[in-house]
């Protein structure tokens, strides 16, 4: 027993050692290369991934997802507890936290921030912090949240970037009479606790991030984390020339790497191609409307639909659009998600169900019909012209119409398109967000579809008040049992975010939800 | 005299111009499919979001009431806040369009170096093999693709062998000229083949002219011949053209600035049209509008200079 214990001892001292000759290097600025600038960091007011997937670096939640995005860990909050009947959450605040102009992290402004991110008036994500009745600190280090009503999603949703904490203070002492005019200008030069903090930002060039002195955590040398001095996001628009600046050693890293490029790019020795699993899901989706335009919709008939999911070869579509980097959907929701159910391919091709299906519904003669894609989008014009070639078997003639974003957003939202392509990433590590755009009718009418099924609806409202993780899980699995079989979309494929970084990057990563997480990167030197 | 009259003449000009541009403007971007509302907020957008964000906006304003609200800031010299940026359209106009200016008068500098000697070993050895060299090349510059072209200069002299930086702006005037090097030349290219096409067949034009043979047959030096008469004269319709191409040239910087992530105005204006920033289109609009009528100004200037008849 005591050999035992202590060959178990010397085992960990071994272990130990290893991990520290394993030498991380520290300092140095890591360039990485974006398609596209950010617009607005602000935690609370911004709309768009390009603010919510590096906010992280600036700002911290009390609640952080996993890496593996499954998850929660500890952030700003070190543990918490959510009552037995869901209604109350408790929260203790790690000590010594400090932003990073060196003030200290109060519990006044946790109650401020939280207060400020589920204010109705406030953005487009209050919704995810809707269940909150009122948020008080009863000492220094608690925090309490008192809600309306049992909420499963709400330790996921104190994770979600909104709920970031900001300093109180510094915020109110902006110019402006309004939040709104607050927030503009406090974004200019945001102030958080997260490990990097702005130094200069040239819009539509480069953001400049810089070690955050006053960081509480500690990296695996026993020193402050992060590891680099500073992290430098540098706007590359073209594919090929974000690519070409990290081959020529210009820049450490690039984000979205065209399908196209990857393995090119894995069989370069001087890249680590990276395929961060991803909550990314491509469908096409479709107008189930009885009438469109006052005719009868062909595409409201299930058997139809069914015909053209059988017809529809995702292994084909999986190689040709993203070069095998994808794989077919399960389910609606990706295999990512918590509580996603599914374990083959839905609708795995088979022409002659196909055909069989589409004799056997109102339209055996076939018809015409079109598709919205995004003119330019390469992804988009392969998906539709594959599917256009697919689907004259079964004897549907496929127009392919080219828009721009805006437009297709609008005939969406006006329920006037036939078809359209689109894609999804979660926001927040629960299954509640994709299943309530996707199948919850009262959300958007089931992706503008026009879809609507009283099961769905009855069990999505039930699961959102279910404390119970394995209730709620089997009624999210027959709400994907229902919407797989039946629902407005040709689900095709989920796909990685493809990631390319020099030799020398260690420690970084990006999260299912999309974050780009920075904090443990080091450059090997 | 003659002059100042003809400049302040065209400049009032202008002020008509500006104005029919601003509805124009104003009208045409709002007549585009889609909102500001449901562009930020993409394929999520709940309505009560669209509401909200219209309402903040003053979309949900009548057209005639937007534009007197517009016209009024615009005539205070306000051109309002980005929607997507939370910045003032001035302060991005004044941060971003000089850039593209600078490619501009870089990519005009380069294409006329390119062009007029070109032109001329091309005009005075008519029919021989110099002239098919330099116009066969030129017509590989004419017909490739802008961004092609860019790529390719970045993969050879960026990549490859590292003369010149792989894209971006650096920091600094002279490290902005050597980062703005392969991307003017880009635009170059297209351009200098159209000028030397041009004042290739105005010089043939001139030199056959009466009045050259007539200096010819006094006897003047060939080098004056042709730098006071067959130049001065060639030049009338290459001028005009090379003021007209100045526009060409700043559509053309917007393919270039992002395959060299050049961050100038014309990918401002693609990134504010795609995402229906009505206030930067605006005001991107007029500032062009505005340039492009001072580069027309000045190429009438030099058409006055060349041939005093344009000014009367």
């Amino acid at each position: 027993m005591k050999f035992l214990s202590a060959a178990a001892l010397s085992a960990a001292i071994l272990l130990g050692s290893h991990v520290s000759a394993l030498a991380l290097d520290r300092g140095g600025v890591m360039t990485y290369g974006r398609y596209t600038d950010s617009l607005f960091l602000d935690p609370v007011l911004n709309d768009a991934n390009v603010d919510i997937w590096v906010m992280n670096n600036i700002y911290e939640t009390l609640i952080n997802p996993t890496d593996d995005g499954l998850g929660l860990q500890p952030g700003l909050a070190t543990e918490w507890t959510l009552n037995e009947t869901g209604d109350a959450v408790t929260l203790k605040l790690r000590e010594g936290v400090k932003f990073s102009d060196g003030t200290p992290m109060t519990a006044e402004d946790v109650v401020w921030s939280l207060d400020r991110a589920r204010n109705p008036e406030n953005g487009i994500w209050n919704f995810l912090l809707a269940s909150v009745d009122a948020v008080t600190s009863p000492d220094p280090q608690t925090i309490e949240l008192k809600l309306k009503y049992p909420d499963p999603t709400i330790l996921s949703a104190l994770s979600v970037f909104n709920s970031a904490v900001m300093p109180k203070a510094a915020f109110e002492a902006m110019p402006g009479d309004t939040d709104k005019a607050k927030a503009e200008e406090f974004a200019k030069k945001p102030i958080g606790t997260g490990p990097f903090m702005l130094e200069s930002w040239d819009r539509g060039a480069t953001m400049k991030l810089v070690k955050n002195p006053n960081y509480w955590d500690q990296g695996e040398d026993g020193q402050p984390l992060p590891y680099l001095d500073g992290l430098t996001f540098e706007i590359i628009p073209d594919d090929a020339t974000r690519i070409l600046k990290l081959q020529s050693g210009d820049i450490e890293g690039a984000e979205f790497i065209p399908f196209a490029r990857v393995a090119e790019l894995k069989a370069d020795p001087n890249i680590n191609m990276e395929l961060f699993p991803g909550t990314r899901v491509w469908d096409v989706i479709i107008n189930v409307r009885p009438e469109l335009d006052g005719k009868p919709n062909p595409l409201s008939d299930e058997k139809v639909r069914q015909a053209m999911n059988y017809a529809a070869n995702k292994d084909a579509l999986v190689q040709v659009v993203t070069y095998g980097v994808g794989t077919p959907l399960s389910s609606f929701m990706s295999s990512t998600t918590p509580m996603h159910s599914g374990d083959g391919p839905l609708f795995p091709y088979d022409l002659e169900k196909a055909k069989s299906l589409m004799a056997e519904s109102g339209f055996p003669d076939g018809f015409k019909t079109s598709i919205l894609t995004i003119a330019g989008n390469q992804d988009d014009l392969g998906i539709t012209t594959a599917l256009q070639q697919m689907w004259k078997e079964i004897g549907i003639d496929l127009e392919i119409r080219q828009v721009d974003n805006a437009s297709r957003t609008e005939q969406y939202r006006n329920g006037t398109f036939e078809m359209r392509t689109g894609g999804w990433t979660n926001d927040i590590a629960d299954a509640s967000q994709i299943t309530s755009y996707f199948a919850y009718s009262p959300t958007i009418d089931a992706l503008h579809s026009g879809w609507k099924n009283e099961e769905v609806d009855k069990l999505f409202e039930a699961s959102q008040k279910e404390m119970d993780t394995a209730k709620r899980a089997e009624q999210f699995a027959r709400i994907q049992e229902i919407f797989n079989a039946t629902g407005p979309t040709i689900p095709l494929y989920e796909t990685p975010y493809p990631v390319a970084l020099g030799k020398n990057v260690n420690g970084f990563i990006q999260i299912p939800l999309g974050n780009n997480i920075f904090r443990e990167t080091w450059l090997a030197k | 005299m003659h002059l100042a009259s003809f400049i302040v003449r065209r400049l009032l000009q202008l002020i008509p111009t500006l104005l029919f541009i601003l509805i124009v403007v104003f009208v045409l971007v709002r007549l585009l499919p889609g909102d500001p509302a449901s562009a930020i907020l993409g394929d999520r957008a709940l309505d009560a979001d669209v509401e909200r964000i219209n309402r903040e906006l003053g979309l949900d304003r009548s057209l005639p009431v937007q534009f007197a609200v517009f016209a009024k800031s615009v005539a205070t010299g306000n051109l309002g806040n980005s929607i997507h940026l939370k910045l003032p359209v001035a302060e991005l106009i004044a941060a971003r369009l000089p850039i593209t200016i600078l490619l501009t008068v870089m990519a005009a500098l380069i294409a006329v170096l390119f062009a007029v000697p070109l032109a001329f070993v091309a005009a005075l050895r008519r029919g021989r093999a110099a002239d098919s060299v330099v116009r066969g090349a030129f017509q590989v510059g004419l017909s490739m693709p802008v961004f092609y072209l860019g790529l390719i200069l970045l993969t050879v002299f960026g990549a490859r062998l590292g003369w010149f930086p792989v894209g971006g702006y650096g920091d600094g005037f002279l490290d902005h000229l050597y980062h703005l090097f392969l991307p003017a030349l880009t635009l170059a290219l297209s351009l200098s083949a159209i000028l030397m096409r041009n004042l290739r067949a105005a010089i043939i034009g001139v030199i056959d002219a009466e009045y050259v043979q007539f200096a010819r047959a006094k006897g003047l030096r060939p080098r004056l011949i042709l730098s006071r008469h067959v130049l001065r004269n060639a030049l009338i319709s290459t001028v005009a053209l090379f003021g007209l191409s100045i526009g060409t040239l700043l559509g053309g910087a917007v393919i270039t600035e992002t395959v060299f992530a050049i961050p100038g105005a014309g990918r401002l204006m693609v990134d504010s049209i795609y995402g229906r920033d009505y206030p930067v289109v605006q005001g991107l609009t007029i500032a062009l509008a505005v340039l492009v009528s001072l580069t027309f100004l000045l190429t009438d200037l030099v058409q006055a200079w060349l041939d005093p008849r344009v000014a009367r």
